[in-house]
C-alpha cells in the first residue's frame, strides 16, 4: 500500500536536506506527439532510460530525442531514450502516479543546478561485520550525515505496511468470528430441522454418542468440501484482484497472493469451526428428550 | 346458553348444506387415489351426523372437502346458500372463518400461545374488538370446563383440555357448522367420554356436527350416521333419538 | 394477534432467536463499518482542506501539495499575480523545509514551515503569540518536547550543515513565541512554523524566493474552477487545485479502502439476507401443520405472511440495533489501527460516522430482513391444506 498521505503532509525529517529541483521532460519538434527521429548529428546526445509508465503516456519509444529541462517549458538537454525500464514491484510507489527518468549523475547535477552534491550514497559491503565496521566508521568521520543500514530503512519505510497488515488482521479476525456465528447460526437451524429424525433413531436406541459423532462427520464433510471451494473462489478472486489493480497502478506488484501457509490457516480454521458448530448443534439436540423432539 | 345457539337463527329443517357428486382424487406417488366418488348428502340445521368406515375410505377427505378445506374435482357444494365448492382462494378463508369451526385430532393448538389467546385467534381474524374477544373467550372457556386455565399453554394442559380448547376455539365465530376429525383419536377412554358428552351439549345447544370417527361410544351419540367404504357412503342410517 | 404470535414464536425458540439476532447484528456491524470507511476518509479530507477556508492550492507543476520536494520559483511575482484576481481574497505561501536544532551533544531535526503570519492556515495557535516577528517562532508539543524547550526559550536553529566545512548554515536564534497544532502534520511530528521571508533566507539558495506551495481563499461564491483556469493560464509552472479535485485525487489514490468497503459491505448485506431467510425458511417448516391449521380455521394467507414476516424483521431490527452500537465500536478499533499510518494528519479520521449514510445501509439490512421472509413464509402460506393436514397426520 502506499504511502497515500505524502500528498498533504512534508516528508519525515532526513539528515541532511535534500532539494532536487523537478526536471520536466518533453519531446523535441514542433508537436508535442512527435518526438524526433534519431540522425547521426545525434550520436553526441547523452542517453537517459525512461520508465515504462512514461514511455506509454508520452509514447515515447527507444531512439526518440526529448529536452530535460528544469522547469516546465524551460531551456534543457536534448537527449535520447536509450532505454525503458521497468521499476521493481515497489508498494511503497504503487499509489503515485509518478514518472520516472535516469539518467547520468553528472548530467541531473547540472540541469539541476545542485552542484557536486547527491542525496545518498548507497554502499554495498562485504558479509557480516563489514557492514558494522562500514556503518562505525563513516558515522564516526562524517557529522553530518548518517549512514544506516538498509534494513533499518526498509523497517522505517514500511511502517505503513506494518499499519496495513494490522488493518488486514483485524478484518481478517472480524470475518472469522462473523463466519463463526453464521456458521454455528446456520448449522444449528438445519441440524434443529432434523429432530424428528433424530428422535427416531434415539427411540429405536442408537445412543446419543453416535448421534453426535455422525453429526460432526458430516459437518466436517460439509467443512472439507466448502474449504475446497474457499480455496477455488479465493485464488480465482486474488486474481481478479491482481487482475484490477495491476491494471488501476499500473504496477506488476502482487496484491493479493494465496501462499501455502494461507491455504493451510483457512482450511484448518475452517475445519475447525465447521466441527465445533457441528458438535454444538448436535449436543443441544440430543440433550433433548426424544419424545419432546416429535413435539410431544 | 346463548353463546352456544348458533342454530337458533335457523328453522328447524333449514338446510345448513347440500353437496352433489362430489369427488376428489388425489396422487401418492405414481398411484391416483379416488378418496371421495360421487358423493351426495344433505345435511340440516341441529343435525348430529357422524361419518365411519374403515382406515383410508375417504372420510377425512369428505370432511375436508364439507368445510371448504379441499376443492373437489367434480361435483357441487352449497352451504348456505351458496355455491362454495370452488370458491376462490381467499373468499373460501373468509367463509370459513364466519361459518365453519374446525376440531382436529392432533387438536393443533398455537404451542406459544395461552388457551385464552388460541380461542381469541379467530375472533382477532374476524376483526372482533380486544374486550368482545376476552369475554366471549372467558366464555367460552367456561362453556368448556376449562374456567380458571386461560393462562395455561397446551403444554399445561392434558390432551383432553387441550381438545376442549380447540373446541372453544372452532365455536369463536359462531359457526353454522362444526366439522371435527377424529376428536377423541389421541385421547384415553375416560377423557374422549367428556369430549363427547360435550359433543352432546353442543348439539343440544343447537350446534350442528358433522364429525369423522373411529369411536364407537361418539358415533354412538350421533342421530344420524353415514359410513362409507372406498370412498363413497354406503348406508345412512337415522336415529330418531339418542340411544 | 399477528404481534403476539410473532413474538411468541421466537420466544420459542430462544437460543436459535438469539444466534440469528447476533448474526444479523454481526453482519449490520460490518456493514456499518464499511459504510463509514468508504465515506469516512473522503469527508475527512474535506473537512481537513476545508477547515481554514482555503479553497484552492497551487502547487509545482505536476504535482500535489508538498508531494515532491519541487518548489515554485519567483514566488513573489505569482503572489501578486494571484492576488490581481478580484475574487481571490488572500493568498497563504508556505515554505517547507527541514532544520536543525543543537541541543546537548545530539542535534534534533524538525519540520519547518514559512508562512505569512497574517493569512497562514497551517497551524491553530494553543497558546502565547503568533509569529510577533522575524525573531520568532511557534512550535509544536512534540517539538517542545523533545527540545525541552518552553514558551520564550531561545533555541539557535539551523537549515543545514555543510559536512566539509562543518558548520551550521543559516543559523539562527529564535524565540519560542507560540505553541501550536500543525493541522496537516501527524500529531508526533517535531513541527515549527517561523516567518516566510526567514526561513527562505535560513535556506538559503534553495530557498530564495521559493515556496512549495500557496493556499488560496477565494471570496464567497467564487468559481474555484474559472480561477483554477485563470492562474495556470498565468503562469504554467504551477498546478492549482481546488479542493474538490484534491479530494478527488486523493480518493483515488484511496480508492483500496472503498473498494474494500464495497466489496464487504455487500457480502454483509447478502449474508444478513441468507441468514434471515434460513432461520424464516426452518421456522416454518417446523409448522406447516399449525400454519395449515390456521389457514383451516379462517386466517387468511395475507396475515400469516405478516406474521412471519415479522418474526424476520423482529430479528432484523433486534439485530440491526445491537449492530449499530458493535459497530461504533469496531470502528473505533479499527479506525485506531489505521490512524498509526505514519504521516498522518492528526484530525484525518477513516471511519467517519454520517448518519444518512449509516441510516440509509441499516435501514437497507432491516428491509433485506423483511424480504428475506417474503419468500419462505408465502411458500408454506400456500401449500395446500388437505394435503399438508394430511402429512402432519401421517408424520
Amino acid at each position: 500500500m502506499a504511502l497515500l498521505f505524502l500528498a498533504l503532509v512534508l516528508q519525515v525529517e532526513s539528515a541532511v536536506p535534500s532539494d532536487p529541483s523537478a526536471v520536466s521532460i518533453s519531446p523535441t519538434g514542433t508537436s508535442a506527439l512527435a518526438p524526433t527521429r534519431l540522425t547521426a548529428a545525434a550520436d553526441s546526445l547523452r542517453n537517459i532510460a525512461i520508465d515504462e509508465r512514461l514511455a506509454a503516456d508520452a509514447l515515447l519509444r527507444i531512439g526518440d530525442l526529448v529536452v530535460l529541462s528544469a522547469t516546465p517549458g524551460g531551456d534543457g538537454d536534448t537527449v535520447r531514450v536509450a532505454a525503458i525500464t521497468r521499476g521493481a514491484a515497489d508498494p511503497a510507489e504503487v499509489a503515485r502516479a509518478d514518472h520516472r527518468i535516469r539518467l547520468h549523475l553528472d548530467q541531473l547535477q547540472t540541469l539541476a543546478g545542485y552542484g557536486d552534491r547527491v542525496d545518498r550514497f548507497a554502499i554495498a559491503t562485504g558479509e557480516g561485520a563489514a557492514t558494522d565496521t562500514a556503518l562505525r566508521t563513516i558515522n564516526d568521520a562524517a557529522f553530518g550525515f548518517r549512514a544506516h543500514r538498509s534494513t533499518d530503512i526498509a523497517v522505517e519505510s514500511s511502517r505503513t505496511f506494518a499499519v496495513v497488515d494490522r488493518f488486514h488482521r483485524a478484518i481478517g479476525i472480524i470475518t472469522i468470528v462473523a463466519s463463526a456465528t453464521f456458521l454455528l447460526c446456520i448449522l444449528l437451524l438445519k441440524v434443529d430441522e432434523r429432530r424428528r429424525d433424530v428422535a427416531a433413531l434415539r427411540l429405536i436406541g442408537i445412543s446419543r454418542r453416535t448421534v453426535v459423532r455422525a453429526v460432526v462427520i458430516e459437518a466436517a464433510l460439509v467443512a472439507a468440501l466448502g474449504s475446497v471451494l474457499g480455496i477455488g473462489i479465493g485464488w480465482a478472486a486474488s486474481a481478479i484482484v491482481n487482475w484490477h489493480y495491476r491494471g488501476v497502478y499500473r504496477t506488476p506488484l502482487a496484491f493479493a497472493l494465496v501462499t501455502p501457509q494461507v491455504i493451510v490457516i483457512a482450511v484448518s480454521l475452517s475445519l475447525a469451526l465447521g466441527v465445533a458448530a457441528g458438535w454444538l448443534a448436535a449436543r443441544r439436540l440430543v440433550r433433548a428428550q426424544p419424545l419432546a423432539l416429535f413435539g410431544r | 346458553m346463548t353463546a352456544m345457539r348458533a342454530a337458533e337463527r335457523f328453522d328447524v329443517a333449514e338446510r345448513i348444506l347440500a353437496a352433489r357428486g362430489l369427488s376428489r382424487d388425489y396422487r401418492l406417488g405414481a398411484e391416483t387415489v379416488h378418496a371421495v366418488r360421487d358423493v351426495s348428502l344433505e345435511i340440516d340445521a341441529g343435525e348430529y351426523v357422524a361419518i365411519v368406515g374403515p382406515s383410508g375410505c375417504g372420510k377425512s377427505t369428505l370432511l375436508h372437502l364439507l368445510g371448504a378445506i379441499d376443492r373437489p374435482d367434480q361435483g357441487t357444494l352449497d352451504m348456505l346458500g351458496r355455491e362454495i365448492a370452488r370458491l376462490p382462494e381467499r373468499e373460501a378463508t373468509a367463509f370459513r372463518l364466519r361459518n365453519v369451526g374446525f376440531v382436529f385430532q392432533r387438536f393443533y393448538l398455537v404451542p406459544t400461545l395461552t388457551a385464552r389467546e388460541n380461542i381469541e385467534l379467530p375472533m382477532a381474524e374476524a376483526g372482533l374488538a380486544r374486550d368482545e374477544r376476552a369475554a366471549r373467550a372467558h366464555e367460552l372457556l367456561s362453556y368448556v370446563g376449562l374456567a380458571g386455565r386461560e393462562r395455561h399453554r397446551p403444554s399445561q394442559l392434558s390432551g383432553g383440555e387441550q381438545q376442549r380448547v380447540a373446541i372453544a376455539r372452532a365455536l369463536a365465530n359462531r359457526p353454522s357448522l362444526l366439522l371435527a376429525d377424529e376428536p377423541t383419536g389421541e385421547l384415553d377412554a375416560r377423557t374422549g367420554a367428556e369430549v363427547v358428552a360435550l359433543f352432546d351439549r353442543l348439539n343440544a345447544d343447537g350446534t350442528t356436527l358433522v364429525i369423522v370417527t373411529h369411536d364407537e361410544e361418539l358415533a354412538r351419540a350421533a342421530r344420524r350416521v353415514l359410513h362409507m367404504r372406498d370412498g363413497s357412503v354406503v348406508s345412512d342410517v337415522r336415529r330418531a333419538v339418542r340411544p | 394477534m399477528r404481534f403476539v404470535l410473532a413474538a411468541a414464536s421466537l420466544q420459542r425458540q430462544g437460543t436459535r432467536t438469539l444466534l440469528a439476532v447476533l448474526g444479523v447484528a454481526i453482519s449490520a456491524a460490518l456493514l456499518l463499518d464499511m459504510v463509514m470507511l468508504s465515506t469516512g476518509m473522503r469527508e475527512s479530507f474535506r473537512s481537513l482542506l476545508s477547515r481554514q477556508g482555503f479553497d484552492l492550492r497551487i502547487a509545482p507543476r505536476g504535482t500535489l501539495p508538498f508531494d515532491t520536494d519541487a518548489t515554485i520559483a519567483d514566488a513573489s511575482a505569482i503572489a501578486r499575480t494571484l492576488k490581481e484576481h478580484p475574487e481571490v481574497d488572500a493568498v497563504s505561501p508556505v515554505f517547507g523545509a527541514s532544520v536543525h536544532i543543537a541541543r546537548d551533544d545530539a542535534t534534533i531535526a524538525a519540520t519547518a514551515l514559512g508562512v505569512d503570519p497574517a493569512v497562514q492556515g497551517d497551524y491553530e495557535l494553543l497558546e502565547g503569540t503568533s509569529l510577533p516577528d522575524t525573531m520568532s517562532l511557534v512550535a509544536s508539543d512534540a517539538f517542545l518536547v523533545a527540545t525541552g524547550a518552553r514558551l520564550g526559550d531561545t533555541l539557535r536553529i539551523a537549515a543545514g550543515y555543510d559536512p566539509q566545512l562543518r558548520t551550521w548554515l543559516g543559523r539562527r536564534a529564535l524565540v519560542i513565541s507560540g505553541r501550536a497544532r500543525f493541522i496537516y502534520l501527524p500529531a508526533e511530528q517535531r513541527a515549527i512554523a517561523l516567518r516566510l521571508p526567514v526561513l527562505q533566507t535560513m535556506a538559503g539558495a534553495p530557498g530564495t524566493d521559493r515556496v512549495n506551495l500557496f493556499m488560496v481563499r477565494l471570496a464567497p461564491d467564487a468559481d474555484a474552477d474559472a480561477v483554477q483556469r485563470w492562474i495556470e493560464a498565468r503562469s504554467p509552472r504551477v498546478t492549482a487545485v481546488p479542493t474538490a479535485v484534491a479530494i478527488e485525487q486523493v480518493d483515488a489514490r484511496l480508492s483500496y479502502f472503498r473498494q474494500l468497503a464495497y466489496i464487504l459491505g455487500a457480502v454483509s448485506l447478502i449474508v444478513g439476507f441468507l441468514l434471515v431467510t434460513t432461520l424464516v425458511t426452518v421456522s416454518v417448516n417446523e409448522r406447516v401443520g399449525e400454519i395449515a391449521v390456521m389457514r383451516a380455521i379462517g386466517v387468511s394467507r395475507v396475515h400469516i405472511v405478516q406474521q412471519i414476516i415479522l418474526e424476520g424483521l423482529a430479528i432484523s431490527l433486534a439485530g440491526t440495533a445491537i449492530g449499530l452500537l458493535l459497530g461504533l465500536g469496531t470502528a473505533r478499533w479499527l479506525n485506531g489501527i489505521l490512524a498509526t499510518f505514519p504521516g498522518l494528519p492528526e484530525p484525518i479520521d477513516f471511519f467517519l460516522f454520517q448518519p444518512r449514510a449509516a441510516w440509509t445501509a441499516l435501514g437497507m439490512l432491516v428491509l433485506i430482513g423483511i424480504a428475506a421472509g417474503i419468500y419462505p413464509a408465502w411458500r408454506s402460506a400456500s401449500l395446500p391444506i388437505a394435503a399438508t393436514l394430511r402429512e402432519e397426520a401421517v408424520g
